[in-house]
């Protein structure tokens, strides 16, 4: 057993918040959730730089080939900072589906996904709201026509490219399109979380048989693995965000005087600081458990990547909810950023399948019938 | 980051499990009530057993008879029998003193004491708790004083585990009659055979008796039996809790793994597919992974002799107030049959649930309360201020 950071692991985490803490202070994140169409347009190009979205791209499509324990890494702490971006969509989730797709359009993307001049964006959920394939219902042929809509489609507004998941003949398929193909319209969704929701709604869309994304009838089979890192980046995003929420919980208490004394000297406070600290630290372990797990394929890694993202969705929630009653009025105004990572947290415990999904998944692996 | 066993160390794990089929648990007699903790009953042969496979001194030093071999085999050790159901009731505390001997102990004690242990043959009770210094530990009033080349000792200590099966205590006793608070104080090891103790079964709300009061009555214990310097007790007694807490409680997530396997197995005879018990037992089963995960940090962290205290004691009221609510969730899967006593004719899994539901009360309590352990980590762990202490 071995729990420390590997040394880029280490220089991944230090660079990311020496990069965010001056760039992404709350009052940047909050521009951006308050506007509609928000993106950290300065930030995705220097991050471009870095090499952060193409952590995990291959080395020879220009990437830099990195871990799941590197890209973890990093976005715990694009959690921390509560930096908004396509990351986890684009660099974490497309980024394994393309590389594990392959193919001409695919390899093509990849680079320039790496270079973060184009970003991809997932279509999987429908008005059902179901995270499997069941919910796919969306008519695909390619070549042909495809009419239908998608929803809860992330920063659809800042993509140059989409993932798209329905149902062929032949099964759920995976189509890669631009998203400037005519018949392609992004609504946005006005969500609370301050991330960017759309509908993308599908018009009489042309189809080639060179936008297939892997064979008919493998959508799933293909996005599923990706998902599930996304999951878990997912996952590591929370933990990061509550770690913050700990931070900023103890940083009021110790300053915060009431009765004579900060109230982080009465044990109401005190308790509930050391119930946040259990959460996030027991939520954070479960999580590099499971990415060890998902590393070296262990039989069980489906499962213990479901753990964490319920866990973590629970646990983390409990965290900023928590979080509220610590920080007193002040933490529910707006210009206070508790909120915002609350609603991060929200954010992402809904997305790559909520806790119910993934206690299914748990509840099969304990072996309950 | 690497959550996995060596292959010497899944050798080690095969060795374990290899023991406890040829030696099934259950065929061990048991001394002493199962508290519930992970670590089964006290059972005397099993100890016995234990030491003579090497298995209790295998992180000791090799001078003093040990395999020096890390942490992470110990942690096997607890791993499996606790997945098993054995009766290792004592491990932890023989794993505890132990230590504390080898760190802290005189040459006596390391060559009077060791060697039982190693051979199963010593195991140990607490004493620390006072009836009217519980919490307030320090507001205790056992006193020992130096006559000769004896400590004489006079006090009263309670809630102490298997005391009147065990062989010898670890006595926290004010050795410096002016001093006060957490100054003067020093840890003495007691053998229970010395005249003037006497040692009383608290029957518990099981019905069966885990704790006993130990009333000391000029009780001479040599010169040398003590953890530490004189004086110097609170600082054994500070490092003792944090390895305690460890210790005693590590085995909890594979115990309650062990407790969820039970009820998954009930569930899918009883009422297969029922969505409530599914959603309730799976929800749990992540919260025993993350506890697990918790621990696992811990270790690694008590390893390399970095601080812990927050991690551990973050761990304990986790393990604790999980137990509890897996227990409670058990008795509730369980209908009316959960309150039905072993052995009793229609008792579902072996009345497991029941008792281990009754043990669960006591554990968020033992060891330092929960309000103990947060009150510790948010002030050694978070910085936060101690509350003032009421003058008086």
């Amino acid at each position: 057993m071995d729990l420390s950071f590997s040394p880029s692991q280490q220089l991944l985490q230090q660079s990311a918040r020496a990069f965010l803490q001056p760039r992404c202070p709350p009052e940047r994140v909050q521009e951006w959730a308050l506007d509609p169409r928000g993106f950290a347009a300065d930030l995705w190009k220097e991050i471009a730089t870095l090499g952060w979205p193409g952590l995990l791209v291959p080395t020879e499509l220009g990437g830099s080939g990195g871990s799941v324990g590197d890209a973890l890494a990093l976005v715990e702490e694009l959690g921390r900072a509560c930096f908004p971006s396509p990351f986890i969509a684009s660099a974490v989730v497309a980024t394994t589906a393309l590389a594990a797709a392959g193919g001409r359009r695919a390899h093509a993307l990849l680079p320039a996904l790496a270079m973060g001049e184009r970003i991809c964006a997932l279509a999987v959920l429908e008005e059902s709201g179901r995270f499997d394939p069941a919910g796919l219902t969306l008519p695909v042929v390619a070549p042909g026509r495809l009419t239908g809509r998608k929803l809860f489609v992330s920063d659809a507004h800042v993509a140059t490219d989409v993932i798209v998941l329905g149902q062929a003949a032949a099964g759920p398929t995976a189509l890669l399109l631009p998203m400037d193909r005519a018949g392609i319209t992004a609504r946005p969704l006005d969500s609370m979380t301050g991330d960017k929701l759309f509908e993308l709604e599908l018009a009489d869309v042309e189809t080639g048989p060179d936008d297939l994304l892997g064979a008919p009838g493998g959508g799933w089979a293909l996005l599923a693995p990706a998902c599930r890192l996304g999951a878990l980046a997912r996952s590591a995003e929370m933990v990061g965000a509550a770690q913050r929420v700990l931070e900023l919980c103890v940083d009021h208490a110790r300053v915060r005087v009431q009765g004579g004394r900060p109230i982080g000297g009465y044990q109401a406070i005190q308790h509930a600081c050391a119930d946040l600290f259990r959460d996030v630290e027991s939520a954070r372990w479960l999580v590099w458990e499971a990415a060890w797990k998902l590393e070296s394929a262990r039989p069980d890694a489906d499962a213990a990547v479901a753990a964490a993202k319920a866990y973590g969705a629970t646990a983390c929630l409990r965290v900023a909810r928590r979080g509220h009653q610590i920080m007193g009025a002040i933490g529910y105004s707006e210009e206070h950023p508790l909120h915002l990572f609350h609603k991060r947290i929200l954010a992402a415990g809904l997305d790559m399948g909520d806790a119910a999904l993934h206690l299914e998944t748990v509840a099969r692996a304990i072996g309950l019938a | 980051m690497d959550f996995g066993l060596s292959d010497a160390e899944q050798a080690f794990a095969d060795e374990v499990r290899a023991f406890l089929r040829a030696h099934p648990p259950d065929t061990f007699p048991e001394d002493g009530t199962d508290a519930g903790y992970g670590s089964g009953a006290h059972s005397r042969a099993f100890t016995r057993a234990l030491g003579e496979r090497g298995w209790l001194s295998m992180g000791w030093p090799r001078e003093h008879g040990g395999q020096a071999r890390p942490m992470g085999y110990l942690l096997i050790l607890l791993e499996e029998l606790a997945a098993a159901g054995a009766p290792f009731g004592p491990l932890s505390g023989c794993l505890q003193v132990s230590d504390s001997i080898i760190r802290n102990g005189s040459e006596t004690l390391q060559r009077e004491i060791l060697p039982l242990v190693a051979r199963g043959q010593a195991t140990f009770w607490q004493g620390y708790s006072e009836p009217d210094a519980g919490s307030d530990l320090l507001a205790l009033k056992t006193r020992a004083r130096l006559e000769g080349d004896h400590w004489v000792l006079d006090g009263r200590k309670i809630w102490s585990s298997h005391a009147g099966i065990a062989t010898h205590g670890t006595v926290l006793a004010r050795t410096d009659p002016a001093s006060t608070r957490n100054r003067g104080l020093s840890m003495l090891v007691v053998d229970n055979r010395l005249p003037g103790m006497d040692v009383r079964p608290i029957k518990s709300l099981t019905g069966r008796v885990y704790h006993y009061e130990i009333f000391m009555d000029g009780v001479r214990v040599p010169r040398d039996w003590v953890l530490g310097k004189p004086g110097e007790g609170f600082g054994q007694l500070l490092k003792g809790l944090d390895t305690d807490r460890f210790w005693g409680r590590f085995y909890k997530a594979p115990f309650l793994r062990r407790i969820l396997g039970l009820l998954v197995d009930y569930v899918n005879g009883a009422r297969p597919g029922d969505p409530v018990a599914r959603q309730r037992l799976a929800q749990a089963a992540t919260e025993v992974a993350a506890l697990h995960a918790l621990f696992l940090r811990a270790a690694w962290l008590i390893e390399r002799g970095m601080p812990a205290t927050g991690e551990v004691s973050a761990a304990k009221v986790m393990a604790d107030e999980l137990g509890q609510r897996v227990l409670s969730m058990g008795m509730e899967l369980l209908g009316p049959y959960g309150v039905l006593r072993g052995g009793s004719r229609w008792a579902r899994l072996r009345g497991e649930i029941e008792h281990q539901y009754q043990t669960s009360w006591g554990h968020t309590l033992a060891g330092g309360t929960s309000e103990i352990q947060r009150t510790t980590i948010a002030v050694r762990a978070l910085g936060l201020p101690a509350e003032p202490r009421p003058r008086g």
